[in-house]
């Protein structure tokens, strides 16, 4: 499948800026989201009462079909870890504090499927709207997803993943005992993925796949690799994630080992920041750097965010 | 009554997240759910029969009574003074 369009919100300068890849750096611990005006993207009537994940996703959305001069996609398809976590905190917040009638828009907004289908609303689309919360593994769920109904006829699909940030998520980490070196973050990133390649092709979507309780990274990525066609030899730059310290140790040793000398390794949670479904700011900044440098051919996007989760995205430059 | 209605405003603002409108710009007799008043919908509606029983301990219960009473910023003060006596 071909990557039409890709935009991203984030801590990053990542929005509406192609070429991006070249200027950011890892994240500091003061970093704040880089928000666009979103009353260029959403209507006032509907903006006052979205959060933070809604108003990031709903342009992200209609940024892509923007760039892709697309009205109406064929689906839209959203991953999200944590789902709205604003609207979830204000609801459970009134419920435990407020007597008799609740609030009903903070209750509507609190569930995961509001971000498919705010971006749903927003433009009129009737079509497929579907969410996919697998923890770390959600955006590669919502490609998986992407690429079975691509396969099944339909095209132009939006696809993307988003979470926010909460100031409760330090809180609890703190009383789980559960000390991040990394920034806790928001981010959107949002695709237009079609069957065809044109002339607004940014790169090929090549492969995807999750494995859950995952047990040998190293036979995972030989395995998906070789399903691929390909050698480690021929990746030319791993976008890979450092929570679990078994994947990084495992990525380090095994890509060190086998690659050619120009080889890169990116730690991409350094700079999009933590959050569940990161893995799709790495998928855009891998389309970034395969734009801005025509030697990169393939880019693997390894997520392995959660221990018993492994991720594996192959983006290949139109080129290959 | 003139300070209930300023009240009023100030949690219909803040409630149902008015980000562009200050207690000023809402005329006491604008239509609340016209688009040429303050353009409010129908999950407002819901929103102003929580505010009435949140902020003033009032339940609206019959339907059309809330309709005559959500007309304007007037006809709500008027609702909530006639409750109250």
């Amino acid at each position: 499948m071909y990557i039409n369009a890709a935009s991203t919100i984030s801590h990053q300068p990542t929005f509406q800026n192609a070429g991006f890849s070249k200027l950011i750096e890892p994240l500091e611990n003061s970093s704040e989201l880089i928000s666009p005006n979103y009353k260029e993207y959403i209507d006032a009537g509907l903006l006052r009462r979205m959060s933070k994940i809604l108003r990031m996703s709903v342009a992200a959305a209609k940024d892509c079909l923007k760039q892709a001069e697309i009205e109406q996609p064929g689906a839209i398809i959203v991953g999200t870890g944590l789902g709205c976590l604003q609207d979830t905190e204000k609801f459970l917040n009134t419920f435990l504090s407020v007597e008799g009638l609740l609030p009903p828009t903070s209750f509507i907004q609190s569930t995961h499927n509001t971000i498919a289908g705010q971006i749903s609303l927003s433009i009129g689309n009737h079509g497929y709207n579907m969410t996919h919360t697998q923890n770390t593994l959600s955006f590669e769920h919502a490609l998986i997803d992407t690429s079975l109904l691509l396969s099944e006829g339909r095209d132009n699909i939006v696809a993307g993943a988003a979470d926010e940030h909460i100031p409760f998520l330090e809180e609890a980490a703190e009383k789980l005992n559960l000390p991040s070196k990394n920034n806790l973050t928001s981010g959107a990133s949002f695709f237009v993925l079609s069957k065809e390649k044109s002339d607004r092709s940014l790169a090929r979507l090549k492969d995807v796949r999750t494995i859950g309780l995952v047990q040998d990274i190293d036979t995972e990525i030989d395995s998906f690799l070789s399903d691929n066609f390909l050698n480690v030899s021929e990746v030319d730059l791993i976008l890979y994630s450092d929570l679990s310290p078994r994947v990084e140790s495992v990525a380090n040793k095994y890509f060190n080992e086998h690659y050619h000398a120009d080889s890169k390794m990116i730690n991409y949670t350094k700079l999009s920041g933590l959050y569940p479904t990161n893995s799709a700011f790495a998928m855009h900044y891998g389309i970034d750097r395969i734009q801005q440098h025509p030697e990169l051919k393939k880019v693997l996007v390894l997520n392995g965010l959660n221990k018993i989760n492994l991720g594996l995205t192959l983006i290949e430059s139109l080129e290959t | 009554m003139d300070s209930l209605k300023e009240d009023l405003k100030k949690h219909i603002i803040e409630e149902l997240n008015l980000e562009d409108l200050q207690v000023s710009d809402i005329d006491d007799d604008a239509l609340l759910f016209s688009a040429d008043g303050v353009g409010l919908d129908s999950i407002d509606a819901l929103e102003l029969i929580v505010l009435m029983e949140k902020f003033y301990g009032i339940q609206v219960t019959n339907p059309d009574e809330g309709k005559e009473a959500f007309l304007t910023i007037n006809t709500m003060a008027d609702y909530i003074e006639k409750k109250k006596s």
